[in-house]
């Protein structure tokens, strides 16, 4: 009997971590597109709106989900300060913050973590079209990551299984 | 004005030597900012550098000299990391920032096929003028811009440039649309092609341009005039620096919509600005009432003459 309560607590253990683990891919593809909806409307607010960054950030905090909100806020208030720090700093330092546990992969962070970087363009078509290359290369990811999405889930479930039956084997 | 409004217009690192102008901002009325050149302050129309540890001199320092990467720093600040939102402004050589303070630029220009410019480039010489609001100045012109039974006339004001042209536009709207006892207040609208009579930022007027006054921002005059009659329905209309047939032909239309008019020109005297071809119809049509004449003696600005439409002087 108790073996028997043992094996189901590796079982269920070891198909919990799967499912925990296939849950971190979901986010990561949500959290691209979360990512690209974000970068579209920056891009939106600058060639239609042409507002400027600490505008986009006041906007932003209204119109995005946690934790960008927060962070998108944060941005603002530091800036409305007018103490003279340098607003790419700012920005990278709240962002870098606030994208620490998103399950993302540097490069794709960076993106928005530089973004003020490339926010040098003299005008607001060449300013939207900077941002538009970012914006592909996010595009790309995200597809790349839900097409590969129902295989990996498939994998990692069928890991943990086998996972579960090799402890149970070890342990009989 | 605060010393620190002077102080927002520089990136943290800048600051400590602006601190000294800073705390002249009440007199401070230029900072020009040169590439490999010592920086400029004018403070009562007097010139003094601005050496490294930001104290006030006759004589240029030696090693005080602006770096391109400062003066791109400055720049982008002014704009708040965000240059393409200003392209329209630098197109046009100026930009102005929160205050109504307008920054004045020159560098090398892009232009388009046909010879237009399209932006500028390598922004090496910035001049900073302070906007200086002085309420009040036109007190002593409001009984000539009413008439008898209390209604605003059509004014023209003719300025030589740095006379305060603007400023006094700006009090007589704040003014009219306030209400004195010459008058009740009317709504007012003005076109703020330039962002210089209210000083808009963000939408906001900095300046106090009155309780009843509508502000359209960055418009040019005519698409700007038409504009505000068909939307705001306005009774004066207020409008900065006539320079083309195209406003004057908006002006007529505004006058034709029974709108009345406080407008101004660059010139020295009245003679001057009948001279100008498209002024010459609508001073010889009568359009204006009044006719007020700025200029500057000694060093100081002060009110030549007001004139009737005749062209008779109906001031001492």
């Amino acid at each position: 009997m108790l073996k028997l309560a043992g094996i189901i607590c590796i079982f269920a253990g070891c198909a919990g971590w799967g499912v925990s683990k296939i849950g971190e891919e979901q986010y990561r593809v949500r959290q691209l597109r979360e990512l690209i909806r974000i970068m579209k409307r920056i891009q939106n607010e600058i060639s239609y709106g042409k507002h400027t960054l600490p505008e986009i950030c006041f906007i932003m905090s209204e119109y995005s989900d946690a934790p960008y909100s927060l962070c998108f806020a944060k941005i603002y208030e530091q800036a409305d300060l007018r103490n003279g720090v340098c607003l790419t700093q700012i920005w990278q330092q709240q962002m870098t913050q606030c994208m620490r546990d998103i399950p993302l992969i540097q490069e794709e962070k960076s993106i928005l973590i530089d973004l003020p970087r490339n926010l040098g363009g003299s005008e607001e078509t060449h300013q939207a079209e900077c941002i538009g290359q970012s914006l592909d290369l996010l595009v790309r990811r995200c597809r790349l990551a839900e097409d590969s999405y129902a295989g990996k889930a498939k994998m990692i479930f069928s890991i943990s299984l086998l996972a579960g039956v090799f402890m149970m084997i070890l342990l009989l | 004005m605060r010393s620190e409004e002077v102080l927002y217009m520089f990136p943290e690192y800048m600051r400590r030597r602006w601190m000294k102008a800073a705390r002249q901002a009440d007199r401070l009325q230029e900072i020009r900012l040169r590439v490999n050149m010592p920086s400029t302050v004018l403070i009562d129309n007097r010139e003094w550098f601005v050496d490294t540890e930001g104290n006030l001199m006759d004589m240029p320092p030696y090693g005080a000299d602006n770096k391109p990467e400062e003066l791109e720093s400055v720049l982008k600040h002014l704009c708040q990391y965000s240059i393409y939102a200003f392209a329209d402004e630098i197109r046009q050589g100026f930009l102005t920032i929160q205050g109504g303070h307008r920054i004045g630029l020159s560098g090398q220009v892009i232009l388009e096929g046909d010879n237009r410019i399209r932006n500028l480039k390598y922004i090496r010489y910035l001049n900073i003028r302070m906007a200086h609001e002085i309420k009040g100045v036109s007190e002593h012109v409001l009984p000539y811009i009413y008439g008898k039974n209390g209604e605003v006339l059509n004014t023209l004001l003719i300025s030589p440039p740095g006379c305060g042209k603007t400023t006094m536009l700006r009090d007589i709207i704040r003014n009219i649309s306030n209400g004195t006892i010459y008058g009740s207040g009317v709504n007012v609208s003005v076109v703020d092609e330039r962002s210089e009579i209210a000083g808009s930022y963000l939408g906001i007027a900095q300046n106090d341009v009155g309780i009843r006054t509508d502000v359209l921002d960055g418009c040019p005059k005519r698409e700007g005039m038409m504009m505000l009659i068909r939307a705001m329905a306005p009774q004066v209309l207020a409008v900065d620096e006539l320079g083309s047939e195209e406003d004057i032909q908006a002006l007529r239309m505004a006058s034709g919509c029974g709108c009345k008019l406080v407008a101004t020109v660059h010139g020295e005297t009245l003679k001057e600005i009948e001279n100008k071809n498209y002024m010459r119809n609508i001073i010889e049509n009568r359009l204006f009432d009044r006719y007020l004449v700025l200029t500057k003696r000694n060093g100081c600005c002060e009110t030549e003459g007001i004139y009737d439409k005749e062209g008779i002087r109906c001031s001492n």
